[in-house]
């Protein structure tokens, strides 16, 4: 149905290659204050004390990101590329957990929807009004690449909004996520660049 | 303290609205099984296709984002639109995602239509057709091109059966048998761009005409060329091609092949071009007609038309047009032959009538519908000459005049198929109906009968999953319906698809161009979204034909006429059930969700009717009542009721809005070519209550400016002073 346009493969080999030798450098150079890295932008105050969301599959963001030390854009990868930071695709979870853990009762429920050929119905934690546009690629750039801040470290930037995930099971909305919480931020952040315009969000 | 999330559970609470999507854990987002590595969320991709809204054949693109299409485009590469996109095609996603889509098949049962399976409807259907011989089937379609209509003619083929009628009410009949008597070509290239003017005889070109982006884009190169095109538009009602005229003038209707034998009188006579190749009749019946008669007739100011005629023999080459208003009378043959002649007078053929591109496999050139099959239908319907028909992409129940006698003649037809995406008047008059795709989830080809200069198929790709399991395809329909009678030729397609990639792989090697493999010439196909072909042209021919008065006998009788006019929007009816559409002003008038009446002041005057007052409008076969809408922009002899509206059953958004003008038409045909006489009625107007509030919504309040200047004019008369022009 579709025309798949895709990269030449000569050119993805050397990507790869090039990400292989930055990441590599990145590592040596970055290992003894790995530890160290504190993200400066101070998210604006208030909470919300959000509902516990039922989900199908009692997701543990705990045992990923704080057991594990998996990188939030590893799942969540089109937060860099899109407006919405995405819920991985089931493929994804299946890739290690053909594997890992399959045992345990979530896998075996995760393992029972592939096999069905579906995705578990997992319900919007976080949600926006339709008249507001906000993407999650232009923070990330503005907050994590323009800035050169590890990208391994990038979970201290999604808390600004999204809290401490790293403590969750299932996650919980923790801050407002409304619009005065979102410009008071924007009127504190004024010198990265961010907009104070109307029709920046409500376009 | 509660916060606004309390708030909102609050709220739902006392069943008020509440901001739903800002509750967590209320909706759910479901990610990709194993999604396409080019698939991202939120970012939308484009896919080109083809549009089906009018005949015309666009090419779109369409934004598909997490599997749903949500908007479209013109194509730029496809040769008709040039990546441009009228109002109907913008609107192509509410026919898609409509409401009130036909979701499973529905059979007759008891009086009443009846959900059924597809294994019961097509039991039923390959009984009925079983059990039916030769021309007592026949297929009712839209104008109809490519493999759509290949494979309807196989079907008609293995039916043994030659009866497919072919109907569109917008369309250019007598024009073009016109077109093919006197230059030798049934569609030609009119080359609006090339003319220094165009004199358009009713011709809504950028409107409603059988290509309207292809003459827009044509139009924007005539008034930015060098030397700025000039155009005059002469109509009994203004058009929006007319409303974009430099002179507008009205004329009395069914008189513009006077007006055009009173121009050719100046023509030859006074400004002394040649006769050259006008029969002798034609030549005598031209000299009876001199500025003061014609001038007497058409209600056309005799100095403007002296004007017009000194201006086309200035600016050459020009081009002159003629439009449904020209071709709808019982004379309409005879007034586009008298109009044409124009043209071959000033030697425009050759110059900006140019030999249409044709495509090179006649199996798949467009049938172009009129009226004429219309009116042959309701014959054979009415005669009992027809046991099975099977019916797509026409309407005929809501477009027939009531005069035609259709109902009783479908009344007659013992079982009657509509292949439907929509509960239309067809459609629930039918025994059986059987759920097609939309075309934003279907595959097709087109072959647009009018394209710039280059012959094309348009490829048409589904954009998304079909939104309802139970539809189907129309292709895989006709297909096995193919299948059931000729199963040696047709069992080895699997579906429509496999149909159309064998077909493909069929093309000549002249056609597939430098592609490597036959699976890179469909992929670069559906990645362009057309294919180019080599043209099949024939050098035109200027003559002019022997045709007879172009004017009624008894054209002093007076009365008012009727003209049904179509529009760019709700066309002959189709759109009504798209609320974007009923939504966008009219162009002319600026009502919105309704019918109307287009009247002069004065004739409202005359016959005690005020704007916005309720009147009847009858003719001999019937009535229909409307508001008035009093415009200086039609002719004081016309009452001028837009096509569209007046459904009985089309959905929420189309019924029971406003009337339709085309049940109280005369029958009257027109002499040459057969197709009905849509303009020749003679109606009486009546007023029946006063303006209600909201009785009829308007967007812009007034025609004047009431000395505001919001649009600063200048007299041409001290432009000419002070600019020195």
């Amino acid at each position: 149905m579709a025309v798949n346009k895709r990269i030449p493969a000569r050119n993805r080999r050397r990507r790869v290659g090039l990400a292989w030798v930055l990441g590599l450098v990145a590592c040596l150079l970055a290992a003894p204050m790995a530890m160290a890295a504190k993200y400066d932008v101070v998210a604006p105050g208030g909470s919300h004390d959000g509902d516990d969301v039922e989900q199908p599959i009692e997701f543990p963001h705990n045992v990923h990101v704080k057991d594990n030390d998996i990188n939030c854009m590893y799942c969540h990868t089109y937060a860099r590329r899109s407006t919405v930071a995405g819920i991985p695709p089931t493929s994804k979870c299946m890739g290690c957990h053909k594997m890992v853990a399959t045992d345990k009762p979530r896998i075996k429920a995760l393992t029972e929807y592939w096999e069905k050929k579906e995705s578990p119905p997992w319900k919007k934690v976080s949600d926006l009004p339709d008249f507001v546009h906000f993407t999650h690629e232009k923070h990330l750039k503005t907050l994590l690449f323009d800035r050169e801040f590890p990208v391994e470290d990038v979970k201290e930037v999604c808390a600004l909004c999204h809290g401490d995930v790293e403590n969750m099971t299932v996650a919980k909305k923790v801050k407002p996520l409304n619009m005065g919480w979102c410009v008071n931020c924007h009127i504190e952040n004024k010198e990265l660049g961010a907009p104070g315009d109307c029709w920046k969000c409500h376009k | 303290m509660m916060g606004w999330g309390g708030a909102g559970t609050l709220l739902a609470g006392c069943d008020m609205p509440s901001t739903v999507t800002l509750e967590e854990g209320r909706e759910e987002v479901i990610s990709y099984l194993s999604p396409e590595e080019y698939v991202i969320p939120g970012v939308g991709v484009w896919y080109a296709s083809t549009c089906t809204q009018c005949a015309a054949g666009c090419g779109i693109h369409g934004r598909v984002r997490e599997g749903r299409v949500l908007k479209l485009e013109g194509n730029p590469v496809s040769p008709v639109n040039k990546g441009k996109l009228c109002q109907m095609g913008q609107a192509g996603v509410q026919g898609h995602y409509n409401p009130d889509r036909i979701t499973t098949p529905l059979l007759r049962s008891g009086g009443s239509l009846s959900p059924v399976s597809w294994e019961k409807a097509e039991q039923v259907l390959a009984e009925k057709l079983g059990g039916v011989k030769g021309d007592r089937f026949a297929w009712f379609t839209g104008s109809i091109s490519g493999h759509q209509l290949s494979l309807v003619s196989s079907h008609l083929d293995a039916m043994g059966s030659t009866n497919h009628f072919v109907h569109e009410v917008v369309n250019n009949s007598v024009a073009q048998s016109v077109y093919a008597d006197m230059f030798g070509d049934d569609a030609p290239r009119l080359r609006i761009d090339k003319a220094k003017m165009v004199l358009s005889f009713g011709a809504d070109f950028m409107g409603a005409s059988e290509s309207p982006l292809l003459y827009s884009g044509d139009y924007s190169r005539f008034r930015t060329a060098e030397t700025r095109g000039l155009l005059v538009q002469v109509e009994p009602k203004m058009s929006l091609t007319g409303g974009s005229a430099d002179l507008w003038m009205p004329i009395r209707p069914g008189t513009e092949g006077v007006l055009a034998l009173g121009i050719a009188n100046l023509l030859l006579n006074k400004l002394k071009m040649s006769d050259a190749g006008i029969p002798a009749d034609v030549r005598e019946m031209i000299n009876k007609y001199d500025v003061t008669s014609v001038a007497r007739i058409t209600g056309v100011a005799g100095h403007r038309i002296q004007r017009v005629a000194a201006l086309l023999q200035e600016r050459s080459p020009s081009l002159v047009l003629a439009g449904a208003t020209v071709e709808g009378h019982t004379h309409g043959y005879a007034s586009t032959a008298a109009v044409m002649m124009i043209n071959h007078i000033l030697g425009n053929v050759g110059k900006t009538i140019e030999p249409g591109a044709r495509v090179p496999f006649p199996q798949l050139a467009a049938k172009r519908g009129g009226t004429a099959d219309l009116a042959a239908f309701a014959e054979a319907a009415k005669g009992q000459q027809l046991d099975v028909v099977i019916f797509h992409g026409s309407n005929p129940a809501y477009t027939a005049p009531a005069s035609l006698g259709l109902d009783d003649g479908l009344a007659n037809i013992g079982f009657k198929v509509a292949i439907a995406q929509f509960p239309d008047e067809t459609a629930m008059a039918a025994d059986l109906v059987l759920p097609v795709a939309s075309y934003l989830e279907d595959w097709g080809t087109l072959a647009p009968a009018f394209l710039g200069g280059e012959a094309a198929l348009q490829v048409q790709q589904p954009l998304m999953e079909k939104l309802h399991a139970e539809t189907r395809g129309f292709g895989d329909i006709v297909l096995a319906l193919l299948k059931q009678r000729k199963a040696a030729d047709f069992d080895k397609f699997e579906d429509y698809y496999g149909y159309l990639r064998n077909a493909f792989a069929a093309l000549p090697a002249s056609v597939k161009g430098g592609a490597d493999s036959d699976e890179a010439f469909w992929n670069g196909a559906l990645q362009a979204g057309v294919v180019m072909l080599p043209a099949d042209t024939a050098p035109l021919r200027s003559t002019v034909v022997a045709f007879s008065e172009p004017r009624e006998a008894d054209d002093a009788a007076g009365g008012l006429m009727l003209i049904p006019s179509p529009r760019m929007g709700l066309w002959d009816g189709r759109h009504a059930n798209l609320p974007w559409l009923q939504e966008a002003p009219d162009q002319i008038s600026k009502v919105v969700w309704d019918s109307w009446a287009e009247i002069h002041p004065e004739t409202a005057q005359k016959n005690g009717i005020s704007q916005g007052d309720l009147i009847s409008v009858r003719s001999a076969h019937g009535e229909i009542r409307t508001r008035a809408v009093l415009l200086k922009s039609v002719h004081r002899d016309v009452v001028a009721v837009p096509l569209g509206q007046g459904h009985e059953v089309y959905g929420r958004y189309a019924e029971g809005i406003g009337a339709n003008p085309l049940k109280i038409i005369d029958p009257a045909r027109d002499a040459k070519t057969g197709e009905l006489a849509m303009y020749a009625t003679r109606v009486s107007i009546k007023h029946v209550a006063g303006p209600e509030q909201f009785g009829l919504v308007k967007a812009g309040g007034s025609d004047t400016q009431a000395g505001r200047k919001l649009v600063v004019t200048v007299s041409a008369k001290q432009l000419r002073r002070t600019e020195g022009a």
